[in-house]
């Protein structure tokens, strides 16, 4: 029943305040406000509603609608204490008086109301202050259920428990309810007397009821209160403290372990055939839900136990085995961790490292392309990082799916497999690497070097070799870079062949002065002659010209073999008249020094 | 179903004869009622002197002699949504319902609480009082008046002397009050059977199950706890032995959420205790139903099929059709109800695990409502007292002691259902604990037999047992607790 309040001047507000007195109810007497009132904060939060619907609720449209419904109760509740709307199908009416009104039921607060069975709705002052938020995000959540959907407005709403707000509805979910009943018997038969004879039956039932008193207070058997153990009537403290410690156990429980747990305990328990076929597919049914809900733990776990339940359940049939083999063998496949990875890469929130880490110790070796194929695309670094550490583990685990990777040409996984090789300087993956090293990609046939170099090993600079005379510049500087760091002796032949080589002076000149230093590095005392007589190889009758760039290789080269030999032959062109020659002369001095 | 007598009205006794002819007046008041209807109808349609008016305000008044007649007396009474002819109510059926409703409404709206016909009756009276009711149906008397005061002064004013009407009384609007309780807390236990007997059969039958209605029928559950606890509990003692799997499994869901709401948990937190109760013994739906419904024992290999339940149950929910997430809470709550605190029980168990708190308040439930209840392979219930004892006192029922304890707590000394006998001679059922909890042996009862032997019929007289009489001795006490069976009373029928 709507309270009415004492008249006064209507104060501030956004909202157009209604002129002249509220007209009469359907008893004759005024209404308590003007039912405008209510139709002006109905017509509110239907914006507020779309509101919600369209924008975030840190979007200042919707803000503002929030504000404004905030403010159009504020001249209702100046008026009267609470409303009671009652629900048609298409009307909202107070007081007998149509307050809101829409034929159609699309966008129809009524019809919203109306079909989850509300019929009655009470708004109480204050609703506007704490619960119109909640309201709006529980009316907007009804609206996009669909028709099969666990709730509805009236399932919603009982779960936020409003106190501003109350409703009243019919059950329109009861098709098929009986309503309980009486048994139908008749009462009162008692089986010592005539069933037909009614005064029979009253005197029987009259004699057992005094035989059965005169019992009890003869043999001291009436009830007294302090027969009773009265301690078991109340909880003490401890009994509460316990309650209290137990019920907070069951909502940290982690539920969908200890379920899963149980199927678990069935499969070893229950050898029936039909009922570990249940099991089985409920298992295999789980990894998706359990991903999209982010439990990667609970999806390790899932596979860990299927290992347990290999070597612990009896009598266990071959292609149930199979089938528990294949949960990893499945969730490592490419389609299905790249899904996963766009789930991690899409979260708000990635996973908790460790988890991530726990599941992926599970899967096979088939995981590590997918994953090496999205690194470069991860836009997030904390996930990319966590991702890095994650195939190094696969990795390490699965040399063979590395190998694979680096004898597939046109996996989009090769240049991450190549690196990772190289970073984990894995000597069984030179041979894969040999190949990679003749890849199409320039870009490929660098990381390959890069990687090759990286492990360092005989067999890997021998494969580098090939590098040396590599189409692109940058694999060829990079390959005769290592090789000089590493001394290599297998390259001197290639090495030797380009500097002593005629045309030698038609690459550019750091590349030239790699190979010129990597021929002194590998050489050392053996190319002492050959870098002196292009040192000082400044032209003569019949004498080989070099250019002053290439003798100043020489010069630097020369260097590099740190003898003493090799200082006197650099202070033999100290003199020289090119300046690019004396320059690097000044260099070499100072180096072979150091 | 038969009518029932209510107690009479105006606080008069009980009857205490079986031999009263309930067919005959049951019957004939329907017919009146129907009459009655039928007499509105035509003149809201007809002129009053048009010949369908005539033959329906006839047949209204040949109607009302007739029970008059055989009954020495008249009285149509509303009380809450029912309507009772001399004191007997009359059943709602398809083929009544839009008279009996047109009827309610009508003396609803003129605030009518009886309406009794005298010796000498006339059929004009019937005209005018139907004239007058079809006329001011829909407006505001002037001057203030209440539309009863109006309606009767009109009546006077039309020499009406033969038809008397009774204001609805405030008394009248607290019985409303107690009936519309106790019949929400119907509709409610008979929405959570029916939605249990639904998710059951779906299971059986590989159905989809509405969880909507699931979530209703528990919603609907706690909100009677919270809000009507006795009514809800007092229709825990149906036991329906035909639907025994079903209203267990409402039982037990009630009796859950009571302890919980005894425990002080949150509406939420009972939502779920109060769904994995409903849930818990899923896997029945999986157990054949010749041994489900066996009666007598069952052997062994048959107690080897029923110990599965709770696995199966584990299965069912797991595969539910219908559920978006798998209710795990329920799952557990179906695995573990037999399993006992120490994990004796069945299923067995492999993995470390405890029993979960609301498995184990379940258990409590589940095993009180079994052993109180009559059922297939337990012929003879087991009083209340002993089950309550035999779960406190034997450690090798594996309940946890603190939960028995709670439900103990909730349904006192005299659980709700209890059968007594009184120091008057009296038999009386337990409705529910005494609001004052110092009269913790002193709970509200419904007498079932007088102190003569006699009947009273269901729903009973309500009285407190800490009643006292002028001298400020207690009316009536407990002497002893008594099994219904021996005086052919079904406790269930005090509660509906």
């Amino acid at each position: 029943m709507t309270e009415p309040r004492e008249s006064g001047p209507r104060t501030t507000s956004a909202v157009q305040i209604p002129v002249g007195p509220p007209p009469d109810g359907p008893d004759g007497n005024p209404l308590p406000m003007h039912p405008q009132l209510l139709e002006e904060v109905l017509r509110t939060l239907m914006k507020a509603m779309r509101a919600t619907q369209m924008y975030l609720p840190n979007n200042p449209v919707y803000q503002r609608a929030v504000d404004t419904l905030r403010a159009a109760f504020k001249p209702m509740w100046e008026e009267v204490d609470e409303v009671n709307l009652v629900i048609h199908e298409t009307e909202l009416v107070w007081e007998g008086q149509t307050v809101y009104a829409n034929p159609g039921k699309g966008d129809n607060i009524a019809w919203l109301f109306f079909k989850d069975g509300i019929r009655s709705l009470l708004l109480k002052s204050g609703v506007e202050a704490e619960e119109l938020v909640p309201l709006l995000e529980v009316i907007n959540k009804a609206r996009t259920l669909p028709t099969d959907a666990e709730d509805d407005l009236l399932t919603l709403l009982w779960e936020y428990d409003f106190q501003f707000l109350h409703y009243q509805f019919v059950e329109v979910l009861q098709e098929g309810v009986t309503q309980v009943t009486s048994s139908g018997g008749t009462p009162g038969l008692v089986s010592s007397a005539a069933p037909d004879d009614v005064v029979a039956q009253r005197d029987a039932r009259q004699q057992a009821v005094k035989e059965e008193a005169d019992e009890a207070v003869n043999k001291s058997q009436v009830v007294r209160l302090e027969d009773f153990d009265s301690t078991l009537y109340f909880l003490d403290e401890a009994e509460v403290a316990y309650l209290k410690e137990q019920i907070g156990r069951e909502y940290s429980q982690d539920l969908r372990a200890n379920a899963m747990g149980t199927l678990y305990d069935l499969f070893e328990t229950q050898t029936e055939h039909a009922v570990r076929e249940e099991i089985l597919t409920i298992l295999e049914s789980f990894p998706p839900y359990l991903m999209a809900a982010g439990d990667l733990r609970a999806v390790a776990e899932m596979l860990r136990e299927a290992k347990v339940l290999v070597l612990r359940a009896r009598h266990l049939e071959e292609p149930q085995r199979e089938r528990l083999d294949q949960f990893a063998a499945v969730l490592s496949e490419p389609a299905v961790v790249e899904e996963m990875l766009q789930a991690i890469e899409e979260a708000v929130q990635p996973p908790p490292e460790a988890d991530l880490a726990e599941l992926f110790r599970e899967l096979r070796g088939t995981a590590l392309e997918p994953v090496l194929a999205w690194l470069p695309k991860l836009s997030k670094e904390q996930v990319r990082q966590m991702l890095e550490r994650v195939v190094t583990r696969l990795a390490e685990s699965f040399p063979a799916d590395v190998h694979k990777i680096l004898g597939t040409p046109e996996s989009a996984a090769l240049p991450g497999a190549v690196a990772l090789a190289g970073r984990l300087k894995m000597q069984s993956a030179v041979v894969g690497l040999a190949l990679t090293l003749q890849h199409a990609d320039p870009g490929i046939r660098l990381a390959t070097a890069q990687g090759l170099g990286g492990i360092g090993s005989p067999g890997a600079l021998q494969a580098l070799e090939r590098g040396l005379s590599d189409p692109d510049r940058e694999v060829r500087l990079f390959a005769v870079r290592v090789m000089a760091e590493k001394g290599y002796k297998g390259a001197l032949k290639s090495v030797e062949a380009l500097v002593l080589g005629k045309n030698v002076e038609s690459i550019d000149l750091t590349e030239r002065q790699a190979f010129f230093e990597a021929y002194a590095r590998i050489a050392a005392a053996a190319a002492l002659a050959p870098l002196s007589e292009i040192a000082g190889a400044k032209g003569g009758l019949f004498k080989k010209t070099f250019a002053p760039e290439t003798r100043a290789c020489a010069v630097m080269a020369l260097a590099r073999i740190k003898s003493p030999e090799a200082r006197a032959a650099i202070e033999k062109v100290a003199q020289d008249k090119e300046v690019v020659v004396r320059n690097a002369v000044a260099r070499a001095l100072r180096e072979i020094v150091t | 179903m038969s009518d029932e007598r209510r107690p009479a009205p105006r606080g008069s006794v009980a009857i205490t004869s079986a031999d009263t002819n309930e067919s005959v007046l049951r019957a004939s008041g329907r017919a009146l009622l129907i009459h009655f209807h039928g007499a509105q109808r035509a003149l809201k349609l007809y002129p009053v002197e048009n010949a369908t008016t005539q033959r329906a305000l006839d047949d209204l008044h040949r109607g009302a002699l007739q029970v008059l007649a055989a009954e020495q007396e008249l009285e149509v009474r509303v009380m809450g949504e029912f309507l009772f002819v001399n004191s007997l109510r009359l059943r709602l059926e398809l083929d009544n319902y839009a008279a009996f409703s047109s009827v309610l409404g009508m003396f609803r709206e003129f605030g009518i609480g009886a309406l009794r016909m005298d010796e000498g009756a006339e059929r004009r009276e019937w005209q005018v009082l139907l004239s007058l009711m079809a006329g001011q149906a829909g407006k505001t008397p002037a001057g203030g008046q209440s539309k009863f005061d109006d309606l009767r002064a009109r009546l006077e004013a039309g020499g009406v002397t033969h038809l008397v009407l009774e204001p609805e009384s405030e008394g009248q609007e607290f019985a409303d009050d107690a009936q519309a309780a106790k019949q929400a807390a119907k509709r409610c236990y008979s929405q959570g059977v029916a939605v249990t007997k639904e998710v059951m059969t779906g299971a059986r039958m590989g159905r989809a199950v509405s969880v909507k209605k699931m979530k209703r029928a528990v919603q609907s559950i706690v909100d009677q706890v919270l809000s009507n606890e006795t009514s809800v509990m007092g229709l825990t003692t149906i036991r329906d032995y035909d639907e025994y799997t079903f209203t267990h499994s409402v039982n037990v869901c009630i009796f859950s959420v009571a302890i919980g709401k005894k425990l002080g948990l949150e509406k939420k937190q009972l939502y779920d205790l109060g769904l994995a109760a409903l849930l818990h013994d899923i896997g029945k739906a999986r157990v054949p139903l010749e041994i489900l419904n066996k009666k007598g024992g069952l052997d062994e290999e048959e107690w080897k099929v029923m110990q599965a339940h709770p696995w199966l149950g584990v299965l069912t929910l797991f595969g539910l059709k219908g559920y978006g997430e798998v209710p795990y809470r329920s799952v557990l709550v179906a695995a573990e109800h037999h399993m006992k605190i120490d994990l004796t029980g069945y299923p067995r168990v492999i993995r470390p695990r405890e029993q979960g708190t609301y498995s184990r308040l379940v258990a409590v439930a589940d095993g009180y409502d079994a052993a109180t209840t009559r059922r297939s392979y337990q012929t003879v219930p087991i009083p209340s007292d002993k089950v309550l004892k035999e779960m406190w006192e034997n450690p090798r029922r594996g309940y946890d002691r603190v939960m028995v304890k709670a439900l103990i707590n909730l349904l006192g000394i005299y659980p709700v259902g209890t059968c007594v006998v009184l120091d008057t001679f009296e038999v009386a059922i337990v409705a529910g604990a005494n609001p004052d909890p110092t009269f913790l042996n002193r709970p509200l009862v419904r007498l079932a037999l007088d102190g003569q032997g006699g009947i009273v019929l269901p729903p009973g007289t309500l009285v407190d047992l800490a009643e006292r009489d002028a001298a400020g001795q207690f009316t009536r006490t407990i002497v002893k607790v008594t099994t219904p069976d021996r005086y052919g009373l079904t406790v269930g029928d005090y509660f509906v």
